[in-house]
């Protein structure tokens, strides 16, 4: 099939660039009719014009502008901001590791945060701080998340074995969530029910002040990661090849693992734990570009994650209404057998 | 250190040795002469934390092939990092193109030199025309974007390393050798002076490891690319470099053209040979039998012998050989594998021939099915006899110098191999060109006989390898 097309390599390249303007805009037109949906369907439905109309007239009054402006469209942002910046978290661990099979949660990653927040939300710790709370359960997230980061790494230094570095990975896991468990086990009975709730993982409750936290800390992380693809696109083909092409390790390698930690923690903080997103989404947007180059892949798994998560966020809100599933529930349920059938079928190394 | 004054102007010639700069240059692309300083390293000590090479000094010029040879271990790929600038030289200064690598900035450095190194990075769904691709990155812009002139450039790097074909195929689903082929555009594409490479043709099969190197050379000769690579293979590395840098116990050797550096002696001492030997002239390595299952004479000349000897030298004999023309092809390989050679030059030559046959255990005639005449024993047959025996000079007879080994050698040849019957032992006669059919079937029938014989008694079983005259006789007659 690509016998006569490298004869010409500029009929190539147009071949895969307009492949890849019809999935970006497929990808953009899926999330917009996504959020859209999550904004209509609830426990009361509105049709669609009612919802746009509430969309344009913020501050009327009104039970459809309640709950348009109060729960749904903070809850549709949250999902879309978390999804795309999980999967961004997950593209970079994977360059970086050089291994298809890492993401935020396999390594530890969201296990560190969630260790930091119970640290926060389950003792007196946070009593006196109160006023902050937003940022305080940000920010313990993201310092746990980084400080688990930390240690993978300088771990992953030492082995060079892509299965070492997992299993790194899960043993740091298994720690945090121990420590999160006796944690919970001598915290007071009212504290424990909210922490549990946050545990579980959901985008609902979200305050629009967590919201500007997380479009304006997250939003900056993505826009460098991607002014960074280039250098990112030399590490593909490993440290070495990218510090012969005059990228400064060092500092990149740092702001990798900042970057990836921080958005990771961040999501983690405010949603709670949401599985499978960091490592099945990269894999889903590289699948259907057809490329690994990152200038395409970060805002492309972005949005593939936006839309993954939105999409698990509506099936955990509706599935079994009025019951409402905690989130991971539903992305693992599809990110499992995606992450099973990359390995079956495309030959996956770890 | 001596900093030239031109420094960063890559067609200014260095101001090394030679002066004559009012010369006319042949080409203007060609403006570094040869031996002037692409690469200058000055006393260059290299390692992690502990020096693993000492001192290291060497030059080399546009064009040019260099080779870094040692055993494992010794340090090639330390050698190569510390210059390619992944590690920082514990003394000693790394020039390239007069300008210490440490003042360069780290992208205008990547203009100039590309690396190659062991690790081999596939990572999926990427197109080789991308992955060739980002051998621009350098001269691409913030984002990287190819522009025309990068996209050529690229297509032309891959018909450099004759890979167009590659360009729509993904990195993953390569082999090894086209993978490298491709790796090799990619450092093309980067448009270098120098290029460094670690082991560029490991793991590679017979064929991609020739087309491997043919590039490397040609791109040298026809781009005046400069090449400094780790190669583990000494014939390979003989026939490509115009310089050898042979490094062994923490320093730097010998540096210079292989034909003077890689002798059969240095080779040998720089891989610590035992059980094999290194010949400069048919560039090759030769593995040396241990001796231990017995002894043969061959009587070869005219490179009849050649495979006879390695064959036996394979199953463990000691093999001598005689009586060999100096420049015979089978001189260069029996001395090779380390076999007693017989030739004319040493005076008293032939009853010392002689006196090795004695001690042989059997005798392979590598030379009757061509030699003229018919004097081998057991009456081979000699095809086509221009001239029947004549000449009895052991020397090179002047009245006939066209054939003037064949003709003289053949009559000490054929007194061996009459020694050879008057003493009964078993003669191997091969076929003609040297064709070693007999000599395998001979082996494997004396292997058969030893091992049907019981432990304790060789002599009598063994007959066809032991002195017994009675059993030698009928083997020869077998034999012949």
């Amino acid at each position: 099939m690509h016998a006569d097309l490298s004869l010409d390599n500029s009929v190539l390249i147009r071949h895969y660039s307009s492949r890849r303007t019809t999935v970006f805009l497929v990808l953009g037109v899926l999330v917009l009719i996504l959020g859209i949906l999550n904004l209509m369907i609830g426990s009361i439905s509105y049709p669609y014009a009612d919802v746009v109309r509430a969309l344009f007239s913020p501050f009327a009054d009104g039970e459809i502008n309640t709950i348009i402006w109060k729960i749904r469209l903070p809850r549709v942002l949250a999902a879309i901001m978390g999804g795309a910046y999980l999967a961004a978290s997950g593209l970079l661990l994977q360059v970086y590791f050089r291994n298809p099979i890492v993401g935020p949660f396999i390594l530890g990653i969201s296990s560190g945060a969630i260790l930091m927040v119970s640290l926060v939300m389950l003792t007196a710790l946070g009593l006196r701080l109160t006023y902050i709370t937003p940022f305080l359960t940000t920010i313990a997230g993201i310092v746990g998340a980084y400080a688990v980061m930390v240690v993978v790494v300088s771990i992953a230094a030492k082995v060079k074995s892509g299965a070492t570095l997992l299993i790194v990975g899960l043993m740091m896991g298994y720690i945090c969530s121990s420590v999160t468990a006796i944690l919970t086990a001598l915290a007071e009975k009212e504290k424990i029910k909210g922490f549990v709730l946050w545990e579980l993982g959901s985008f609902s409750g979200f305050k629009w002040v967590e919201i500007w936290i997380m479009m304006g800390v997250g939003g900056l992380l993505v826009l460098a990661i991607f002014l960074l693809s280039k250098p990112l696109n030399a590490f593909l083909l490993g440290e070495d090849y990218a510090a012969s092409m005059g990228v400064n390790i060092r500092r990149f390698r740092l702001f990798i693992l900042l970057a990836a930690s921080s958005l990771a923690g961040l999501v983690t903080a405010m949603a709670g734990p949401v599985a499978f997103i960091g490592l099945a989404v990269p894999h889903m947007a590289r699948l259907s570009f057809g490329t690994s180059d990152n200038r395409i892949l970060v805002p492309g798994a972005c949005l593939m994650g936006a839309i993954i998560t939105s999409l698990c966020d509506l099936i955990a809100r509706m599935w079994l209404s009025p019951v409402e599933l905690p989130i991971s529930a539903i992305t693992a349920f599809f990110g499992a057998p995606i992450v099973i059938g990359l390995l079956l079928k495309r030959g996956v190394k770890l | 250190m001596t900093v030239r004054p031109e420094m960063g102007k890559a067609e200014a010639p260095g101001a090394g040795a030679a002066s004559p700069a009012p010369s006319p240059p042949v080409a203007p692309i060609v403006a570094l002469l040869p031996g002037q300083g692409v690469l200058r390293v000055e006393k260059l000590t290299v390692g992690y934390k502990a020096p693993v090479l000492k001192d290291v000094s060497f030059e080399c010029g546009a064009g040019s092939f260099i080779s870094i040879l040692g055993p494992n271990g010794v340090g090639k790929t330390t050698l190569l990092r510390t210059i390619s600038r992944h590690l920082k030289p514990l003394a000693g200064k790394v020039f390239v193109l007069g300008k210490a690598i440490g003042s360069y900035r780290a992208t205008d450095l990547a203009r100039i030199v590309s690396v190659v190194m062991t690790d081999k990075a596939a990572p999926p769904l990427l197109q080789v025309l991308e992955f060739v691709g980002l051998g621009r990155y350098p001269h691409t812009g913030f984002m990287g974007k190819l522009t025309d002139r990068d996209l050529r450039i690229v297509t032309k790097s891959l018909a450099d390393v004759k890979a167009e074909y590659l360009a729509g195929r993904f990195i993953d689903q390569l082999s090894d050798g086209e993978r490298q082929k491709v790796t090799l555009a990619r450092a093309l594409a980067q448009e270098p002076r120098l290029m460094l490479l670690d082991e560029p043709t490991s793991h590679l099969d017979l064929k991609h490891r020739m087309e491997i190197m043919g590039i490397l050379r040609a791109l040298c000769r026809l781009k005046q690319l400069t090449v400094l690579a780790a190669v583990h293979d000494v014939d390979v590395a003989a026939k490509v470099s115009d310089q050898v840098l042979a490094l062994k116990g923490g320093r730097l050797e010998k540096f210079g053209p292989p034909h003077k550096v890689l002798t059969s002696k240095f080779v040998a001492h720089l891989y610590d040979f035992e059980k094999a030997g290194y010949s400069n002239l048919l560039g090759g390595i030769e593995i040396r039998g241990d001796g231990q299952a017995g002894r043969a004479f061959v009587v070869a000349g005219e490179d009849k012998g050649a495979q006879a000897f390695r064959y036996l030298s394979k199953h463990g004999y000691r093999v001598s050989a005689g009586i060999l023309g100096r420049t015979d092809l089978d001189s260069y390989v029996a001395g090779a594998l380390g076999c007693e050679v017989f030739t004319p030059a040493k005076p008293g030559f032939e009853g010392a021939a002689l006196e090795s046959l004695r001690g042989a255990d059997f005798v392979v005639d590598a030379v009757s099915a061509n030699c003229p005449g018919e004097g081998a024993p057991g009456g081979a047959p000699a095809p086509d006899p221009p001239d029947p025996a004549k000449g009895e000079g052991t020397q090179g007879d002047p009245a006939a110098p066209r054939d003037g080994p064949q003709e003289t050698l053949c009559a000490p040849n054929r007194a061996l191999l009459q020694e050879a019957a008057r003493l009964g032992l078993r003669v191997i006669t091969l076929g003609p060109n040297g064709e070693i059919s007999p000599l395998v079937d001979a082996l494997d029938e004396m292997e058969r006989l030893k091992r049907a014989a019981p432990m304790g008694l060789p002599p009598e079983a063994g007959g066809a390898i032991g002195p017994d005259p009675q059993d030698a006789a009928d083997a020869g007659l077998r034999g012949a």
